[in-house]
């Protein structure tokens, strides 16, 4: 890693001054209600959650402990979602600083973690799909999507291949409110699961690839419906690799910006149905996008918004970002279905969010939980209730 | 740590709750504090009931191995150091709560974090009003150990004094109950003098060295609902610690009462400032932040008059700016966290108790050895319990300059001779005060003593407690 000095990185580890609120804390009055989702589903030994996780780094760092797979677990046993951030007194961003010792540390091997890498490399996508295969959801709408326009819908490799009602829905959204938008035929990965594992080199090439692609389509505008490219595309190009790219919003500022504007005609239900929303790390502690999509989920005749506890900004993460659903699957889905227990507790039929990488996340950990909570994406509900 | 008594340890908690792994041992090497470099344990375990404790504690004893007790890892002073391929205790699995309405207490596991507790108590409308400065990382369990203090303990005093009653697993693996829970026929706890010798007491600020505290029984009280808060200004110390004890003298029910030098309170607002919404200003000589809590308004009304008036005979002024007591006791779980550390350094502390008219006696001396070594440090302080002031310094240093962190070692060994010849009292008896407490010699060798007759074979953390 060239453009990364150690001695900045080990001065920002250096910032935690070993207090460990970001282990737990429950602060009733500022809406945390425990910390770290690794702590609370693993045997919680200290290097869980991010005190120990940043000791773990020093020391691989400083060459005091040897980097080998066991060693460096703490450190991609991490979902990067970053409330422990959140909740810290001193002046750094833990979440970020693990984020840059995991590309300083691309030398431990992670199977997982090139594996992924290699999937983007070859294939441009994560699950070493054929590319083509990524717009294959268009076939399934009841109307032709051009791939050429000037909105771009960049529907991201886990609505295109693993949870393709969200594209689809993300997609007549867009129709509904006559937008002149399109998809690519050649859709790369944004690269956002490179930079979360530590493959910063890879991840700026296929930025500027990236980049490349959509400036060649001629997009004055991109839409996204996937927390994870939104974060990817709109801050960390910019903010890492200085690669500027057309205007990006994602579908819930664009649907609840519908929706105050009266274009989006929505049904809604005869029956009052009880709905909640997980707030996606990468638009919400990222960018602060909490508003929208609640303000989309009250404007739909018939749900009745309640909220989980903790929300907003000191939210639990679903327990799939950061590589963790690859790096490790079991508790990955172990932290979904905890977060799942604080929707039984608001009594809500629907548990919805604006990422697909979350709402597959939660599929997997109904698995673990006795539960009939229906779970899915905020388009999905706002397409099922829209007057056709 | 030999892999036989690996073994034996498995054998109690199960494969999951032990380790031995290099990563895992060298996260439990240090702690909060900076006042120590760290030592890796040889293992660490997590039980989760007392009679796991009793066997930890039985093979312990057996082969002699040098057992440290950790909760929350948040204590400052050096008193969760392991030894050098010792056992490290981690507590965090004893999450139990139980209200006592009727007796207006409640019981909790050695690993409920305050945060925990308020908020179940919260549901109830009911508090423990002393809230110590790491209270959303550390227990209740380990803060009764250190005996910390914090916002609340203006009124109400250290932790050590809301604590009805202890159960203790002792080195040599009994288990001893205190308060009125040592009768099995009790409905609970109620009083913790009950059956004579305060052996609460005993173990309220051991720092881990006497026993593995597995569960707290304290008071609670109803929730107060009314604050005022308001800032005194003060051109001479002794005015301003003069308010302070006459706010005791006339009941005032200050919960939380600081007193703070100008430039102290000018450094802490650069970091604060900003969040509390107080424009940078030049503090008088000495300002006392306080907060008045009621669970009646016109009670907190009438001490908000008294509290003004006295003021003004001491011939201070009412300075009324209350965004900095509202900010300190609003925010208390989590305030002094964040201002300790805001400003990137590392540093090393020496609390210790002063009575209110001699806190400026700290200052002094603090600012006396800043001059002699040339660091940036500072001390305040908060009213406590009866007629007494926890003073709280800070000395700073920068991590990744090993000289300055020695002049920062040389500084804090001189502090602690020069403040105890100035009347201070160390209330947490950390490692550093062993031999710098001139004519205490009579009550160490009798605390010694106890050690030794409670753990024979010295196997609990031993050298913490004053050194013993």
């Amino acid at each position: 890693m060239t453009d990364i000095d150690l001695e900045d990185l080990r001065e920002e580890l250096l910032q935690c001054r070993r207090c460990g609120i970001c282990r737990n804390a429950v602060y009733e009055a500022k809406g945390f209600d425990g910390i770290c989702p690794i702590w609370r589903n693993t045997s919680g030994f200290e290097p869980s959650f991010m005190r120990g996780k940043i000791q773990i780094a020093l020391a691989l760092l400083d060459g005091t402990l040897e980097r080998t797979s066991e060693n460096a677990e703490a450190i991609y046993q991490c979902t990067l979602c970053g409330n422990c951030t959140q909740i810290c007194g001193a002046e750094f961003h833990p979440a970020h600083v693990l984020e840059t010792v995991r590309a300083v540390l691309e030398d431990i091997p992670n199977e997982s973690r090139d594996r992924i890498a290699q999937g983007i490399q070859n294939m441009d996508n994560p699950y070493n799909e054929q590319l083509a295969m990524k717009r294959a959801w268009t076939a399934d709408l009841e109307f032709e999507v051009p791939s050429a326009g000037r909105t771009l819908y960049f529907a991201g490799c886990t609505a295109d291949l693993r949870s393709q009602e969200i594209a689809m829905n993300t997609a007549r959204i867009l129709k509904a409110a006559g937008e002149n938008f399109f998809v690519m035929e050649n859709e790369p990965c944004c690269g956002s699961v490179l930079l979360r594992t530590g493959k910063y080199d890879d991840a700026e090439t296929n930025a500027s690839k990236v980049a490349k692609i959509i400036e060649s389509t001629g997009a004055e505008r991109i839409v996204v419906s996937c927390a994870g490219c939104m974060k990817t595309l709109k801050n960390d190009f910019s903010e890492k690799f200085d690669i500027e790219i057309p205007e990006i919003v994602h579908i819930v500022e664009y649907a609840a910006k519908l929706i105050k504007e009266g274009r989006l005609n929505i049904k809604g239900y005869s029956e009052p149905v009880i709905v909640t929303y997980h707030d996606p790390c990468h638009i919400g502690r990222e960018l602060d996008i909490y508003e929208a999509p609640r303000e989309i989920l009250k404007a739909i005749p018939g749900v009745v918004f309640v909220e989980m506890t903790p929300n907003r900004d000191a939210a639990i993460c679903c327990g799939a970002g950061g590589g963790l659903r690859s790096y490790a699957p079991e508790l990955s889905k172990k932290i979904a279905a905890d977060r799942l227990s604080a929707v039984t507790r608001t009594g809500a039929k629907y548990l919805v969010s604006a990422c697909p990488f979350c709402e597959t996340n939660f599929k997997s950990g109904l698995d673990l939980v006795d539960s009939d909570i229906m779970t899915l994406d905020i388009v999905d509900l706002l397409a099922s209730t829209k007057k056709e | 740590m030999n892999s036989d008594i690996v073994d034996k340890l498995t054998t109690i908690v199960g494969i999951e709750n032990i380790s031995t792994r290099e990563d895992v041992l060298l996260t439990y090497a240090s702690s909060a504090s900076m006042a120590k470099m760290p030592i890796k344990p040889g293992a660490v375990i997590r039980p989760k009931n007392v009679d796991e404790v009793k066997e930890i504690l039985r093979i312990a004893n057996a082969y002699k191995i040098n057992v440290t007790v950790r909760s929350g890892g948040t204590s400052l002073q050096g008193e969760v150091i392991p030894h050098p391929d010792g056992l490290v205790i981690e507590m965090l699995r004893f999450n139990e709560i139980t209200l006592f309405e009727d007796l207006r207490s409640v019981r909790v596991g050695a690993g409920v974090t305050y945060g925990e507790l308020d908020k179940f108590l919260s549901q109830h409308g009911l508090w423990v009003p002393v809230t110590p400065e790491s209270a959303l990382g550390c227990t209740i369990a380990g803060n009764t150990a250190v005996n910390g203090a914090g916002p609340g303990s203006s009124l109400f005093g250290c932790t050590g004094d809301l604590i009805l009653g202890l159960e203790v697993v002792l080195p040599i693996s009994e288990v001893i109950q205190t308060g009125t829970e040592a009768s099995p026929y009790a409905p609970g706890p109620f009083l913790r003098y009950a059956f004579g010798v305060d052996l609460t007491g005993l173990f309220i600020g051991s720092l881990g060295s006497l026993g593995v505290i597995t569960s707290v029984s304290l008071k609670v009280f109803k929730r107060m609902e009314y604050f005022y808060y308001n800032t005194y200004g003060f051109e001479t110390h002794e005015a301003a610690e003069r308010f302070l004890i006459e706010l005791k003298n006339w009941d005032v029910n200050a919960v939380f009462a600081s007193i703070y030098e100008g430039p102290v309170l000018e450094l802490f607002m650069e970091m604060l400032g900003d969040e509390y919404g107080i424009p940078p200003m030049e503090w008088p000589h000495r300002t006392v932040s306080m907060t008045i809590g009621r669970t009646r308004e016109d009670m907190m009304q009438s001490d908000a008059v008294k509290a003004n008036e006295l003021c003004e005979e001491l011939g201070g002024k009412i300075l009324g700016i209350e965004e900095l007591p509202k900010g300190e006791w609003d925010g208390r779980l989590w305030t002094f966290v964040r201002a300790c550390y805001a400003h990137g350094w590392h540093w090393r502390t020496l609390y210790h108790h002063q009575t209110p008219m001699n806190s400026h006696r700290s200052v002094e001396e603090i600012s006396k050895v800043m001059d002699k070594y040339g660091f940036l440090g500072h001390t305040a302080g908060f009213l406590t319990d009866h007629s007494s002031t926890n003073m709280y310094p800070h000395l700073y240093f920068d991590p990744v300059d090993s000289e300055d962190e020695r002049k920062i070692v040389d500084a804090h060994d001189e502090l602690a001779v020069t403040l105890f010849k100035t009347g201070a009292v160390p209330f947490k008896l950390a490692p550093f005060w062993k031999d710098k407490m001139d004519g205490t010699e009579t009550y160490m060798a009798l605390l010694e003593k106890l050690k030794n007759a409670i753990d024979p074979n010295d196997i609990m953390n031993k050298g913490v407690l004053g050194g013993i």
